[in-house]
């Protein structure tokens, strides 16, 4: 047991305590005004608990590393990421927030009067949230395997067991002050290595205003070396590949079951706004900074790795070869490392660069802190959500509607048991890079929730046939172009496995506009409670006519 | 809405209004934002010609310039729905 195992423990252990006591804290202060109390949260601690919720693996531990490896092309991550707020707070969240309904199937099935509907939502929120957290676990993996300096495989494994524990205990959702500390925590972890490696290499605290110099000089070096220049667009993929992801992570933001419940529990529409604004300045800081932490880590391997003696390598390369992420062959045999025989998985980038940098063992056992919260978080947000639509939408509603509290609940600790583990079974051998992964989960929301959302929102004609018939449509033409460009090599217009979004919502969008058309049109009070959105909650549509609400007391006031 | 005691009817001219402004802030938000993502990806060739802070322009807009925008997109809109809601009368802080 080395000083950097016993620091990265001891910081995983303190931070996970700190989460724990707050929950508790609350817990015990607040049992009686517990959901008043959530609603009391300012908008600004209200966005950062939004921003912790967000943030998974696939932003903390694996975006930095595909901005690295993919140069311009990486960009689409940062751009789609953050993009989707934009039609998230725009589009959606005040009018799903006055709706009042408390998940993303429960509104679908109400909006669209149809317990089919809402059956097909459950099963599709149960295979996003499960195809996100096998992006978890890997991340997962990749820390712990470095930790303990085993392969990664067996690291996920851990990471199962621990995600397990975690989402039994309730995972934390919710409460918001937890959350809080968890943004702090990540933010910190993230933004510490990112300033110390732009004080070494430029003599600059500030990364964002100082990693255009090493963009430069990463230019000058990829020109010496003769290889794809980093800045040049579209050398990994196409502009057509670029904008399908691109629009895949934006719309897939917009549909994401466990974003979206963030906005239902705000108190007012003003609210959702403002959380909406303050979630995605938080969030923004880290996606910022992700490309500065690409731009120095490449900089550092391509000048004080490469080229060094590979039988004098660092520390570091041994435990990271331990892990399977990383090799480094002296291919021709000229005892010298050079960069192309240098070969790291895009996933490792993050975790790998603070020790690569020589920074600290307290600098890279924070970061470790940091991916564990972003992962498990994330991961225990996600089983919450996959046992709440397997004990409540589909077993309660639909197989067994006279089930005891006590069934529902064994229903829901079993499903999240069975996911956990099934998850972890596919991440032993992950069929992807983190991002890819996620990026597969947010193809299968732009796909089936982002048209469903949107049209139910917008389009008052929309129906349950026609809802039923899209989301299916979406569902399989995602993931039959998910698969055939995978493992088939199929591909349309130079558009790989991760836009496949952009096909499935096209597909769903026309498919629900079109049957809607050819089937009857919804009730009249469908209609009104469709067009009762446009408004603001102080107003209600009925029957063609707009009422405003008032209070006495509030009358008064206004005098 | 524990605060409601009554209905009071209004002009659904009104309420059409601030529909009609909102809808039309938010599609000009959003052609914003799309232009600063979409547009500068599509035409990022065209736009690699010049430097910002040592970044191509069509870096720069990718890595920075896009998220910046949609920030600042955020936050306008809520200061302007702010405003709005107060010309036509709406309070929602007052609500309890």
């Amino acid at each position: 047991m080395d000083t950097q195992f016993l620091v990265s423990l001891g910081l995983i252990l303190a931070t996970f305590g700190l989460y724990i006591g707050i929950a508790f804290y609350n817990l015990a202060r607040k049992t009686s005004d517990f959901y008043v109390a959530g609603r009391n949260v300012p908008a600004v601690f209200n966005g950062m608990a939004i921003g912790a919720d967000w943030m998974s693996a696939a932003s903390f531990i694996g975006m930095a590393g595909t901005v690295m490896l993919l140069g311009y092309d990486g960009l689409a991550y940062i751009m789609g990421w953050t993009g989707g707020y934009l039609l998230l707070t725009f589009l959606l969240a005040p009018q799903l927030r006055k709706s009042g309904r408390y998940t993303v199937p429960e509104f679908i099935g109400d909006r669209y009067r149809s317990s089919t509907a809402r059956l097909i939502a459950a099963v599709a929120t149960i295979i996003i949230s499960f195809t996100y957290s096998i992006g978890q676990l890997s991340g997962s993996g990749v820390v712990i395997g470095r930790l303990l300096e085993v392969d990664t495989a067996i690291g996920t494994m851990i990471g199962v067991a621990l995600i397990a524990f975690y989402s039994a205990l309730g995972g934390m959702k919710g409460i918001t002050w937890t959350q809080v500390a968890q943004y702090l925590v990540l933010i910190i972890a993230y933004l510490i290595p990112v300033i110390f490696m732009s004080l070494q290499l430029t003599n600059n605290p500030l990364p964002w205003l100082s990693y255009g110099q090493i963009v430069s000089e990463l230019q000058v070096l990829d020109v010496q070396l003769g290889i794809s220049e980093y800045v040049v667009p579209f050398t990994e993929a196409t502009r057509w590949q670029f904008l399908a992801l691109m629009f895949t992570l934006m719309a897939g933001t917009a549909g994401l079951p466990h974003v979206i419940v963030r906005f239902y529990t705000v108190p007012t529409m003003k609210a959702a706004r403002w959380s909406g604004a303050w979630a995605l300045l938080f969030i923004g800081l880290l996606y910022l900074s992700a490309p500065a932490y690409a731009a120095f880590s490449r900089f550092i391997l391509m000048t004080q790795v490469a080229g060094s003696s590979i039988a004098d390598l660092p520390a570091w390369t041994t435990s990271w070869v331990n892990t399977g992420q990383l090799s480094v062959a002296d291919q021709n045999g000229d005892g010298i490392l050079q960069w192309s025989e240098l070969v790291i998985s895009r996933d490792i980038v993050v975790m790998a660069t603070p020790e690569i940098a020589n920074l600290g063992v307290f600098v890279v056992g924070l970061m470790a802190a940091g991916a564990m919260a972003a992962a498990l978080s994330t991961a225990g947000g996600l089983m919450i959500a996959i046992s709440a639509a397997l004990s409540q939408d589909i077993y309660y509603r639909s197989i067994n509607p006279q089930a005891t509290e006590r069934q529902r609940l064994l229903v829901g600790r079993w499903s999240i048991i069975i996911a956990t583990v099934a998850a972890g079974i596919v991440a032993l051998d992950p069929p992807g890079a983190i991002t890819q992964i996620v990026a597969w989960a947010f193809a299968l929301a732009s796909g089936t929730f982002f048209p469903a959302l949107i049209l139910g929102v917008w389009w008052r004609r929309a129906n349950g046939p026609g809802v039923i018939a899209g989301m299916l449509v979406g569902l399989t033409v995602t993931l039959i172009y998910i698969f055939s460009a995978q493992y088939g090599g199929f591909t349309l217009f130079g558009i790989i496995d991760t836009g496949a979004g952009v096909f499935g919502a096209a597909a769903a969008i026309i498919t629900i506009i079109v049957v809607s058309l050819a089937t009857k049109a919804p009730s009249k009070e469908t209609q009104e409670e469709v067009m009762d959105l446009r408004y603001p909650e102080e107003m209600v549509y009925r029957d063609g006519e707009v009422w405003m609400k008032e209070s006495l007391d509030e009358t008064k006031v206004n005098k | 809405m524990n605060g409601v005691k009554f209905l009071r009817k209004i002009d659904k001219k009104d309420a059409d209004a601030y529909f009609r402004i909102r809808t039309t802030l938010v599609v000009i938000y959003l052609l914003i934002g799309f232009s600063a993502s979409f547009g500068v990806v599509f035409f990022a060739e065209e736009l690699s010609g010049f430097s910002v802070n040592g970044f191509p322009f069509h870096y720069f807009m990718g890595a920075q310039g896009a998220v910046l925008i949609f920030i600042l997109l955020l936050f306008i809109n809520a200061i302007v729905n702010d405003r709005i809601d107060k010309k036509f009368g709406l309070d929602q802080d007052r609500k309890k």
